[in-house]
């Protein structure tokens, strides 16, 4: 066993994360969805392995179930939202030498501290080996929610959930024995965040700063507040409707 | 003394071959494989011309950039697997800033030429070497952790025996920074190319207002630095199987590094010929790529045991 972690689980692990890194280097939308189907695929034929080498059946249904729903039905459904017409849609300026450097101070330190202040104590089923394999499914994690903040773009936002939910799965790989029933809650969960999601991309493309409020001090803003609730006092009816009032007045 | 020999007259030969059968794949006939030689003696038998407002670093570097390589190939497993001369004198680290400081003189060299094209070129270096040189130390780092020496004679005896360490993931991810390091660092495609220089010159602005010997010798210099980054790459971290320290199985290792550097060659024109260059500043994402991987997987494998 432990030749065989180290062999394949480890080196597929570490693919995963090289995809998280790929998720991170893209700006086009499509390249982002592919990538986020093999690292999907990855994680599914790395649930193969640990059944494999476990000799247990519910792995196999957890990666059959990662293949179908993730890396299938929920690229599926991402790709029929990047418009036809917009191949080549892209979010621009990703500075990929940036991003991967404030990644890496990123991955290492918040890991490094969790895992050193947390998992080191755990200690896992022999076979698996030792708690240091949680490292993956952590840096996994966080290269998710480094790509959610990092990007303004909904697809990119979506695309980093969903590396997070792979990193809680890689995470619930190694704890055995694995709990199928939330395993399957969580791929339900995916499933509708990306349906509910590939809505909010067409009312919503990206998440870009609101113009209205940038260059405000603190005592500006509230003095426009203020002069727009009296605004709105004043204003007739009809003319209440600008989207600024209406949010000044929420 | 035949290692040394080895690289300093068989160098310039692997660039022709290179460059011979990149030729071929593309449906060319292409140069002779001893072009490099052709073109050295060319050159040293040129005038050499000094322009009117470079310094003393302009026309003594050279020189002392040959030496430099030349010790490296003193120091290094690049033929041989038996410590020469001066291998007691410098580890991996100390090969890396012997390549560090041959950098800083061809640099400085090329500052003193009083050149804006130089100038602009050496810019272009240091912006881009900050991440490289970070990456090189990073690599040899890992390769000390694998053996637990920062010998490479000591590195390549026990890479060689223990297959199961060449698995091993930093062992894996070091070889692929370094390859990537390798492709930068020898202005290979993805990086460099021949033609319109100024668009996407990096090192051959180095060598915009050389002529002459001056220019003869730097080119044999960047043969012999190509040769050692490429034997240290295999014989280190890709195929460090196959050489032979005693008499007469040594004789072998002559062939067998011959196999390798095809092997080399074969990769990275499959390489050229697929990929198409990047742009300039695309460059920086690829050596921030080749650190990110050093540095990751190095701190990986000090914490998986």
């Amino acid at each position: 066993m432990n030749a065989l972690i180290e062999v394949l689980i480890y080196p597929i692990s570490s693919f995963i994360l090289i995809s998280a890194f790929y998720l991170q280097a893209q700006e086009f939308v499509r390249s982002m969805v592919i990538g986020q189907m093999i690292q999907s695929a990855l994680l599914g034929f790395l649930s193969f392995v640990i059944g494999f080498a476990e000799s247990d059946y519910d792995f196999f249904i957890l990666g059959v179930l990662i293949v179908v729903l993730r890396a299938f039905l929920v690229t599926y459904m991402l790709e029929r939202r990047v418009p036809r017409e917009k191949i080549h849609l892209h979010e621009k300026k990703v500075d990929v030498a940036f991003t991967f450097l404030v990644n890496l101070i990123l991955v290492v330190t918040a890991v490094f501290l969790i895992y050193f202040l947390i998992f080191r104590s755990i200690h896992l089923v022999p076979d698996i080996g030792s708690s240091t394999i949680f490292i993956f499914p952590l840096t996994l994690f966080f290269q998710g929610l480094f790509l959610i903040a990092s990007r303004k773009t909904t697809f990119a936002q979506i695309i980093g959930y969903v590396e997070e939910e792979n990193a809680l799965v890689l995470f619930a790989m190694f704890l055995l024995p694995i709990p199928l029933i939330i395993e399957a809650s969580v791929f339900l969960d995916v499933l509708a965040l990306v349906v509910v999601s590939s809505i909010v991309v067409i009312e919503k493309f990206a998440h870009e700063k609101m113009e209205d409020l940038v260059g405000l001090s603190h005592r500006h803003f509230l003095r426009c507040l203020s002069f727009s609730f009296r605004l709105r006092r004043t204003l007739p009816i009809a003319s209440r409707e600008s989207p600024l009032l209406l949010w000044a007045g929420d | 003394m035949s290692q040394y020999l080895f690289v300093v007259f068989l160098s310039p030969l692997f660039t022709g071959i290179f460059s011979k059968f990149k030729s071929r794949i593309e449906s060319k006939k292409g140069p002779s494989i001893f072009q490099p030689y052709y073109d050295i003696f060319k050159l040293f038998r040129k005038e050499t011309l000094i322009p009117e407002g470079s310094g003393i670093l302009f026309r003594y570097v050279p020189y002392a950039a040959f030496g430099v390589y030349s010790l490296i190939s003193l120091i290094v497993p690049v033929l041989i697997p038996v410590p020469v001369f001066f291998t007691a004198s410098a580890d991996f680290l100390g090969g890396a800033i012997l390549f560090s400081l041959a950098a800083f003189l061809k640099m400085s060299a090329a500052m003193n030429s009083g050149s804006n094209f130089s100038a602009m070129g050496t810019s272009r270096i240091i912006s881009f070497n900050f991440l490289a040189e970070g990456a090189l130390i990073t690599v040899f780092f890992g390769v000390s952790l694998i053996t637990a020496t920062n010998n490479p004679y000591t590195t390549h005896s026990f890479l060689s025996t223990n297959l199961l360490q060449n698995f091993s993931l930093v062992h894996i991810f070091s070889t692929l920074a370094f390859f990537m390091l390798f492709l930068y660092e020898t202005g290979k495609i993805p990086l460099q190319s021949e033609g319109l220089p100024e668009l996407g010159m990096i090192d051959s602005g180095l060598n915009f207002e050389y002529s002459g010997k001056l220019l003869a010798i730097n080119r044999w210099t960047s043969h012999m630095k190509q040769y050692l980054l490429g034997s240290i790459f295999l014989n280190v971290f890709f195929v460090p199987w196959g050489l032979f320290s005693t008499y007469p199985l040594f004789l072998l290792d002559f062939p067998v590094m011959f196999l390798k550097w095809m092997l080399l060659i074969f990769i990275v024109i499959v390489i050229e010929t697929t990929l198409a260059k990047l742009r300039l500043f695309k460059v920086l994402d690829y050596l921030a790529t080749a650190f990110t991987f050093s540095v990751l997987f190095l701190i990986f494998s000090e914490v998986i045991v």
